[in-house]
């Protein structure tokens, strides 16, 4: 079979099974990889979440997790899963600028239909180019986080195994307060932006790429994903003023005994 | 229904980009016509009035005026449209056209899309593969009412192209629709769903997986479905190429295709 299509194509440009097999692993490790980040930032959500009862709380958390030696693992295993995503998740994104501008060129043609949308013809849909701009922006949250990402989970990673911040080792209400006020906000305000945007995308295209659109119409997905952004940049919202100061912590009654 | 664009009579201003491949002195631009529009005008109507009263050496590809032969393919503003089923009502004033981006050029808005349909014909092997030899004397296979819809559905491509010229992939990297890359550009992609879906067809999740799957082959698409949302037919593109990486990792998965690898 590959002999009679090899006479008709660029011989050189066809691959053995061995390549395209290859390309399905990456596709499923960027996928798989981007899924249990996504799902790790929701469990994360929650452990950052325990500011809103207070220094107490989030402490207790912190210390639970350090002496069962949950924390120590997660940080090295969700780094690594951080590196491999970046790796397998960044393999289709044209290397040339000018690709890249090519790209977001074709978005907006395809996207801005000229004149009054006056009727819903059948080849006149109300947000043709979703996709497009949603890709742009996942490369472009991703590059952001790649950068202050690494940077928080290295100051996490020191955190949780030295004594180089706070009084001891591991994470600790004090300190991160501290880090927060004294300047760190801006960044993790941008990184909580792009983490949330990029997740609950990425959630929405694996959903699209394999299928569940079947059960689900593609708006219902995109409704599911906007409803997912806003909620979870709302929780985060809430850590963060508290963290920064602006904010008392709400729940913080919970544990005054 | 605009009424009001009706009731004017605007004047349409025109942009059509010329160029002459065949004339070593003919250089790229646009040329700028005018027109009355009339109740419900097509650009397919647009363009023959400009073509018999302004210019006869403006060149476009027409046939069947109704969405079925699939020449009209041209980019409408920038987005790719049939001619003949885009009425100038829903469009603005201005209307800018150019020629099908990606395809060989002919000349104006004519380019050349059968060339590359055939060869990504060839490519996939658009055709029933049976492993027995024919039987004139027996009885056709029945096949489900669901199956043959199902079927028809692919069927239903006019190889218009316009899902090639919107393909981000196809629009970046030239060397992607080369014949490498045409299993994975929405037409390739939904005639490969349309043969796999045949029961007749008896090719095996292997032989599958060197045509769909390879270096260039349906993981190389970014998934961005601007084919499926701008196909003139309707096509289910996005549920194809879902269809196709399952298929692909159900292939990858099974254990006989991994005792052969």
């Amino acid at each position: 079979m590959m002999n009679r299509t090899a006479t008709l194509t660029d011989p050189a440009a066809l691959t053995s099974r061995q390549e395209a097999r290859r390309q399905l692993y990456y596709e499923l490790i960027s996928g798989t990889s981007g899924l249990a980040l996504a799902v790790f930032m929701w469990g994360h959500m929650f452990l950052v979440g325990s500011i809103v009862t207070g220094a107490t709380g989030f402490d207790w958390v912190a210390n639970s997790l350090e002496d069962y030696y949950i924390a120590q693992p997660t940080v090295f295993a969700v780094f690594a899963l951080f590196v491999i995503h970046a790796a397998m998740a960044s393999r289709k994104i044209p290397a040339q600028l000018r690709e890249r501008r090519q790209m977001r060129a074709l978005a907006h043609q395809l996207r801005s239909y000229p004149g009054p949308a006056t009727q819903a013809a059948n080849d006149l849909r109300l947000q043709p180019h979703l996709e497009s701009l949603l890709w742009i922006w996942q490369v472009r949250t991703g590059m952001v986080i790649l950068v202050l990402g690494s940077f928080h989970v290295v100051l996490l990673t020191l955190d949780v195994l030295t004594p180089l911040f706070g009084t001891r080792t591991g994470i600790e209400a004090a300190s991160t307060f501290a880090r927060v006020q004294g300047g760190l906000w801006p960044l993790y305000a941008i990184l909580l932006l792009c983490v949330e945007f990029h997740a609950s995308v990425g959630l929405y295209r694996l959903a699209v790429k394999w299928g569940a659109g079947a059960h689900l119409s593609r708006a219902t997905l995109a409704r599911l994903e906007r409803i997912m952004l806003f909620v979870f940049l709302g929780l985060g919202l809430v850590a963060l003023l508290v963290l920064a100061g602006w904010l008392d912590p709400p729940l913080a009654f919970l544990l005054q005994s | 229904m605009n009424k009001d664009s009706q009731k004017a009579g605007r004047r349409l201003r025109f942009e059509i980009f010329r160029y002459n491949p065949e004339d070593s002195m003919s250089r790229p631009h646009l040329d700028t016509f005018e027109l009355v529009e009339t109740p419900y005008m097509t650009l397919f109507l647009a363009l023959h009035r400009l073509r018999e009263e302004q210019d006869p050496s403006l060149q476009f590809d027409f046939a069947c005026r109704s969405a079925v032969c699939g020449s009209c393919g041209m980019l409408v503003n920038g987005r790719p449209r049939l001619a003949c089923r885009t009425l100038t009502r829903d469009i603005a004033q201005t209307i800018r056209l150019h020629p099908l981006p990606v395809f060989k050029l002919i000349g104006d808005l004519s380019v050349d899309t059968g060339t590359w349909f055939r060869a990504m014909a060839d490519r996939v092997e658009s055709w029933i593969h049976a492993k027995l030899p024919f039987d004139p004397t027996a009885q056709e296979a029945r096949m489900d009412d669901d199956l043959a819809a199902a079927i028809y559905e692919g069927e239903r491509c006019i190889e218009c192209g316009c899902c090639v010229a919107a393909c981000g992939v196809a629009n970046v990297r030239p060397n992607f629709v080369g014949p490498a890359g045409m299993n994975r550009i929405a037409a390739g992609m939904n005639r490969i769903a349309r043969f796999m879906l045949d029961p007749r067809d008896e090719r095996s999740g292997d032989e599958w997986f060197d045509v769909v799957s390879s270096d260039d082959g349906v993981f190389g698409c970014l998934g961005l479905m601007a084919c499926h949302d701008i196909c003139p037919k309707s096509l289910p593109l996005l549920e194809v190429y879902a269809f196709l990486r399952r298929k692909m990792l159900a292939a990858a998965l099974a254990p006989r295709s991994r005792a052969q690898l």
